[in-house]
């Protein structure tokens, strides 16, 4: 099967599965298999914004007076944070369109990666407003061990998928052998298979792995200090809880069988695999913890504590794709974390863009005669 | 997939239910959602964006009813409650992790 971008057949779009069904050929939404992606495209554009509206001047100057050590944790995270959202900007898109074939989902999809690369735009933002060489930094992101460790991580299910579809469009079913990698079988099952691994790890991506960033980031910001680069973080966590609710929809729905019913066998096949993820992704992210405190700890954050946030959020997160938790820590050890991830709470006026239940055009045209009787002139 | 909603229940919004957890017994109103109401009550639970999208209030619901006056856009695990916009409609008992 080849893929085609504009598909000639004549099929009912709500029978197909959420993948590997048809390509999608309308980019109609009269008629939805899963109204909760147009739902989440809806979410997703209410929450628009740019970079370029945070003033990050006095983040400079907060910069400049951090110890060595708080720079290091500063930087190490943004260049961490420039890795995922590097790949998340472009790989939903390179590995899911290619199979889609609901609209509604197409169209998430697309929406979702757009949004990931604003958040990568505002990376730039923070790190020009900072350094005066923001080359340094983003070189060492390639070269940096510590990074690209993870970057393998977070990047090989989607490579294996991207690499396994491209030859199921080409060739077709069947083992081939590949230069350099030896026979590799494509079979629906095995192409499944690799599609929910990678849903899974861009979960994990989304809910952990972001979390230790975020944390280090509102922490400097509890002592009022680069309250830019934490204002637009709150913009960027608000964004993954809502990428975060996408992914956990897509693996839920596979898992329950509704969507395609091989799905739910290869789910339930998979599940120790995707908890070996989830725990893998968690450890790694202790590791980074220690990393990033290597020379010294800020104030009211070290790396224990940080190790029990990863712990704690893992369980959260397992629980939300019903899987079984897996570490002890059950209470979180930095619940003050929420007030800054809660997404709602600083502005106070409607015309104030940021507020996410605020969409433009909300007017209300319904009027009558009778919507004025109130009035005396 | 998501809400228990019992028709029978009347719709009193002044209407006092029990929710426990553990131990403990709070009292709570249909004004509000149960988030709000555990707060204020002391009781610490995991949120982010308290509107339904992010699911990091899911809590165990092991008995009762509760609704939901906009349908989450969270995925809400059968057995579980999304705390920052269910309304409880009956006595109701909650857990947190095992």
């Amino acid at each position: 099967m080849s893929y085609s971008t504009f598909n000639r057949k004549h099929f009912d779009s709500t029978k197909e599965p959420m993948f590997f069904g048809e390509n999608v050929n309308v980019a109609r939404y009269d008629q939805q298999k899963h109204p909760i992606f147009e739902k989440l495209i809806e979410k997703q554009l209410s929450f628009f914004w740019r970079p370029e509206e945070v003033d990050l001047s006095t983040d400079r100057k907060d910069f400049q007076r951090l110890e060595e050590h708080e720079q290091h944790i500063f930087l190490s995270n943004l260049k961490y944070q420039t890795l995922l959202d590097s790949v998340q900007g472009r790989s939903p898109n390179v590995a899911l369109l290619p199979i889609v074939s609901l609209p509604e989902l197409e169209t998430w999809i697309e929406t979702w990666s757009f949004s990931e690369t604003i958040h990568s735009r505002s990376y730039t933002h923070i790190i020009r407003n900072i350094v005066n060489d923001p080359t340094k930094i983003f070189d060492d992101i390639v070269t940096n061990e510590e990074i690209t460790k993870r970057a393998d991580s977070v990047s090989i299910y989607y490579d294996r998928l991207i690499e396994m579809v491209n030859l199921y469009n080409t060739m077709g079913m069947g083992t081939f052998e590949v230069p350099g990698k030896g026979p590799i079988e494509i079979s629906m099952p095995k192409l499944k298979k690799a599609l929910y691994l990678t849903i899974a790890s861009v979960n994990v991506l989304e809910a952990i792995r972001f979390y230790v960033s975020f944390a280090c980031s509102f922490a400097f910001a509890e002592r009022t200090l680069m309250e830019g680069n934490a204002k637009i973080i709150k913009l960027i966590a608000r964004d993954e809880a809502l990428h975060l609710t996408g992914t956990q929809h897509m693996l839920n729905l596979m898992a329950s069988g509704k969507d395609d019913p091989e799905m739910a066998i290869i789910a339930a096949e998979c599940q120790d695999e995707v908890r070996q993820i989830f725990i893998e992704a968690a450890e790694q992210e202790k590791e980074w913890a220690t990393y990033l405190f290597k020379d010294g700890s800020m104030i009211g954050l070290n790396a224990q504590i940080l190790g029990q946030y990863v712990e704690y959020i893992t369980n959260v997160r397992m629980q939300a794709v019903g899987l079984d938790t897996c570490f002890a820590t059950k209470h979180n050890p930095i619940p003050w974390i929420n007030a800054w991830l809660v997404s709602d709470n600083v502005q106070v006026a409607p015309q104030e863009a940021e507020i996410s239940s605020y969409l433009v055009g909300q007017t209300d045209n319904s009027l009558d005669d009778s919507d004025f009787d109130d009035f005396d002139l | 997939m998501t809400s228990t909603s019992n028709p029978k229940v009347p719709e009193k919004k002044d209407q006092v239910h029990r929710v426990l957890l553990g131990k403990k017994q709070i009292l709570v109103t249909e004004d509000e959602p149960l988030l709000v109401q555990l707060e204020r009550a002391g009781i610490h639970v995991e949120y982010q964006c308290r509107e339904g999208y992010c699911s990091s209030c899911s809590i165990k619901l092991l008995w009762g009813n509760v609704i939901y006056p906009f349908e989450p856009l969270a995925w809400v695990q059968s057995g579980y409650l999304l705390a920052c916009c269910a309304i409880v409609k009956s006595d109701i008992e909650i857990a947190f992790f095992d």
